[in-house]
């Protein structure tokens, strides 16, 4: 089996990571998407320092918005522990991504520890923008108003929460203050596909006024796990979030000017690697930019100069990888062991092939 | 390969006097000179003191708090960069890898981060992991965790807290035990607002103070060498002094290390109910031996305070600068919060670096007072050198109290303090006493066996200017750094202990995380491999 193609021809993996590095070397402007595990990550952050290149997430503009959250306001959060131990009430914010509905079941099916007799109660503030597909995982009072965005549903419920008048009512409001004022520790639960920024400020104002007499918290559900872990690890391997770049070789946070997509689609690159370890669509397909492809995959990715097919944490290889269960990262083993390279040890040779032949720092 | 450093004048208090002398390293380690033999590498050092590398007790610089704090303030970014050089990842602000340059640059070769969260041990050994260079260490934080609290509840057997202490010493990779404002992250979660040494914690009805003397007792029947390290209640408040001095009191015998004894050191007198009480903290810790702290100073400037301290975090939201911040309830002991801070040279900033270095120069022994910022919840590291200088010259801190609030000056008994801290003093506090304290016998000092980790500075008049550019650093063995710059990266270990771990805890962990959060316990726990570093674990004994 091939793991390594020039073109659609299979090559040699030395072969192809000396065509990548040839075009790394060669590239003016080089641009980095990167999805893989902490140790793909870091790897990939490190050949970025070193070429230069900005780097930025497959689901750069969702993610942008969670890393905004923390960057522009804050909050008071807690971790998907408490909130299956100690949360009397959850309420759900706008969509919650559909892989965390196993999370949500599983809080269904315990009950708050302080008080075991009590039914732990659910509600669910969307706005008109709510999808409503897929459908949520566990059953929860509505809470919303129509035509009332996300943004405008959450100022009615902060409003009312302060004892303000407000001139729209919200199906369910009643109900959801009733138990928001017996609750000991209501928990509100959002990823950054609830809402847009605003809206996740104002959730946090909220859950802060809350906090002036009583507890509350909030549970952060990253919409893709894979793409908060390698903002974590960013975090520490440059000081900063994606979207980062380097200008005269020092790290430079800007979401606007390294977002790798519009960067694309002003053509201000003029090679992208793609490293995804569970695959996908590269933003350049279909474009005329040169592409590396570090991907899984058992054929070459169309349009590429160089694919290398690479295996995934947790999968083909053993690896560390965030989980929203724990809020924090976890040792992932192999589960289906492969032949195929780890991202980091193809970064790794790709590292050593260009001149200086230095060894990357990860 | 044998090195030769050649004519310094060599400052090691625990192998005699200040004298000059040759110093010699073989593979790594320091031996005596050797009879009849050339080094092949000689490094002149006459103008120069020569130290053993520097050790840093309490110093946040890795783990979910830190990184959270880098989320929030990719702003901050700016406090921390010196200068611009084509290295990897050197210039990346306060990153893990510009971390290890710049403590490494200063002459430190080991350095704990204080404050790992148990249940996110494996995130913060990935970052000490990326810390190049210098040796690393963390405690693990127990005290407000719900399987602690219920044993303590439930007067279970100590020798059933001592398994769970092991275990989770172990399993975290510590070198350690801290307790953070014992109980009151769980009292917080109860809607407690502010919690003292004989508070009882809702749900357990345990004490902090029982939680405490528990743990230290706890630590000590384990032989850990490192006394349990203690962040006591009601951290920064008016008043607080009768907290710290109660905890002092409350050691009865056994060592306790208090944390960053600064932020207690308040009083209530004055027009503004703030003042110091440092003097008579400083007559407390005298007078028991038992007792170590370290300072955690304030300098002025941009900085932001992290914490495990949820309850005192929360409550000082109202003075974030800027104004955002992160409040997390975490599990057991893994919350906290992130709130930025500026330290302003007026009432308040002036009488907190008054108070620490007050402590500084009223506590006689070096060996129990320990040289902290509490990185960088006081000032980021990179201050040391101006605070080492204001420990040795007198004249240093007149002119710098020269720009400070009179008023708040006045409420202490800095000025009439002329003490300056002597070479051999400095070594003592930075090197040879938090080796001992440590339990890592194999540095802090310059005698034959110990490893080669050295700090060589070129004498001047202008303390700071040396202490910030070491004239050479080695790393065991290793020359790392030349005339204040890293000419050589390498990665150096996590220092940990590793006490057996008994077969029914074990049994116990998986059963209570599997009730508790639904999870098999090897979604918490970790193998070495996991950090895919060549040995990532140093591993040190625990006293018999
Ligand atoms: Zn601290």
């Amino acid at each position: 089996m091939s793991v390594a193609w020039i073109g659609s021809q299979p090559v040699s993996l030395m072969d192809a990571v000396r065509k990548a590095s040839g075009l790394l070397k060669a590239s003016r402007c080089p641009v980095f998407t990167i999805d893989a595990d902490v140790h793909g990550t870091r790897s990939a952050i490190a050949l970025a320092e070193r070429v230069g290149a900005p780097y930025d997430h497959p689901l750069g503009q969702t993610l942008s918005r969670e890393v905004a959250l923390f960057t522009d306001h804050g909050g008071m959060f807690t971790t998907a522990g408490e909130a299956r131990n100690r949360s009397d009430v959850i309420v759900l914010v706008g969509d919650i991504p559909p892989h965390h509905g196993g999370l949500l079941l599983d809080w269904a099916s315990t009950q708050p520890r302080s008080d075991k007799l009590k039914k732990r109660s659910w509600f669910h503030i969307r706005g008109s923008e709510y999808s409503g597909a897929p459908k949520l995982a566990v059953r929860a009072v509505r809470v919303g108003g129509d035509d009332l965005s996300l943004g405008n549903v959450l100022a009615v419920v902060r409003a009312t929460l302060q004892g303000r008048q407000t001139l729209s009512s919200l199906t369910n409001i009643d109900r959801l203050l009733k138990s928001l004022s017996a609750a000991r520790f209501p928990v509100f639960v959002f990823s950054g596909a609830s809402g847009q920024m605003p809206d996740l400020i104002m959730l946090q104002e909220m859950v802060a006024d809350l906090n002036k007499k009583g507890r509350a918290g909030s549970v952060f559900l990253p919409a893709d796990e894979a793409a908060w872990g390698m903002a974590l690890t960013s975090l520490w391997m440059t000081g900063f979030p994606p979207r980062t770049g380097f200008t005269d070789s020092l790290p430079s946070y800007d979401p606007v000017r390294w977002d790798i997509q519009r960067m694309i689609r002003d053509k201000e690159p003029d090679l992208h690697v793609w490293m995804s370890t569970r695959g996908g669509q590269p933003p350049s397909k279909g474009t005329r930019l040169c592409l590396i492809a570090l991907e899984r995959t058992a054929v070459p990715v169309q349009g590429t100069a160089v694919t290398i097919a690479v295996g995934q944490a947790g999968l083909d290889h053993d690896g560390v990888c965030y989980s929203s269960k724990t809020g924090t990262f976890r040792a992932v083993q192999a589960a289906e062991p492969s032949q195929l390279p780890s991202l980091s040890s193809v970064v790794r040779q790709l590292a050593v092939a260009l001149p200086g032949r230095k060894a990357l720092v990860c | 390969m044998l090195i030769k450093l050649a004519g310094g004048e060599v400052i090691d208090p625990v192998n005699g006097k200040t004298r000059t002398r040759d110093i010699w390293i073989r593979d790594g380690l320091l031996i005596n000179a050797p009879q009849g033999e050339t080094a092949d590498q000689t490094h002149d050092v006459s103008q120069c003191i020569v130290m053993a590398g520097a050790i840093d007790i309490h110093s946040h610089i890795g783990g979910g708090n830190v990184n959270t704090a880098r989320l929030l303030l990719p702003e901050h970014h700016a406090a921390h960069q010196r200068r611009p050089a084509a290295t990897p990842l050197s210039n990346a602000g306060w990153s893990t890898f510009r971390t290890g340059c710049l403590y490494a640059q200063m002459g430190f070769t080991t350095v704990v981060e204080p404050a790992m969260a148990p249940s996110s041990a494996l995130h913060t050994h990935l970052e000490l992991a990326d810390i190049p260079i210098i040796d690393k260490a963390t405690l693990a934080i127990l005290g407000n965790d719900d399987f602690s609290l219920s044993l303590l509840r439930d007067n279970t057997s100590s020798a059933m807290l001592d398994d769970y202490v092991a275990w989770i010493v172990g399993s975290s990779r510590a070198l350690g035990v801290k307790v953070i404002n014992a109980g009151a992250a769980a009292a917080f979660k109860e809607n407690v607002r502010s919690f003292s040494l004989d508070d009882e914690v809702p749900e357990y009805g345990v004490t902090s103070r029982k939680i405490v003397k528990s743990l230290q007792a706890s630590v000590t029947r384990l032989g850990i060498p490192h006394p349990l390290h203690v962040h006591a209640n009601n951290l920064g408040i008016a008043g607080s002094a009768d907290t710290a001095a109660a905890t002092i009191e409350a050691s009865e015998g056994v060592p306790l290390h208090l944390a960053h004894l600064q932020f207690y050191s308040y009083g209530t007198e004055g027009k503004r109910k703030f003042s110091s009480e440092a003097s008579r903290l400083a007559a407390a810790v005298n007078g028991n031996r038992d007792v170590t702290i370290d300072i955690g100073q304030v300098m002025f400037g941009q900085t932001v305070t992290i914490s495990s301290d949820v309850m005192r975090q929360f409550s000082a939201i109202g003075n974030a600068s800027p104004k955002k911040f992160v409040i997390f309830d975490g599990d057991g002991n893994g919350g906290g919060g992130i709130v930025p801070y500026r330290y302003k040279q007026d009432y308040y900033g002036s009488l907190q670096w008054a108070i620490g270095l007050e402590l500084f120069l009223l506590i006689n022994d070096p060996w129990r007072v320990f040289f902290t910022t509490d990185h960088p919840n006081g000032a980021p590291f990179t201050a040391y050198p101006e605070l080492f200088e204001l420990l040795m010259s007198s004249a240093a801190r007149d002119e710098q109290s020269a720009k400070l609030n009179a008023s708040a000056l006045e409420l202490t008994t800095l000025a009439s303090i002329r003490r300056e801290y002597t070479f051999d003093e400095i070594a003592i506090m930075t090197r040879a006493a938090p080796a001992k304290l440590l339990g890592l016998k194999d540095r802090g000092h310059l005698g034959a066996g110990a490893i080669a980790d050295i700090a060589v500075y070129r004498k001047g008049r202008d303390v700071a200017k040396m202490f910030r550019e070491a004239a050479l650093v080695f790393k065991n063995g290793d020359l790392v750094v030349k005339n204040g710059k890293v000419t050589n990266y390498r990665w150096g270990k996590t220092l940990r202990l590793n006490p057996p771990a008994d077969k029914a805890i074990v049994k116990r962990m998986k059963a209570y995380h599997e009730e508790r959060y639904g999870l098999p316990l090897d979604w918490f726990t970790f193998p070495d491999s996991s950090i895919q570093r060549d040995e990532p674990f140093g591993e040190v004994p625990c006293n018999s």
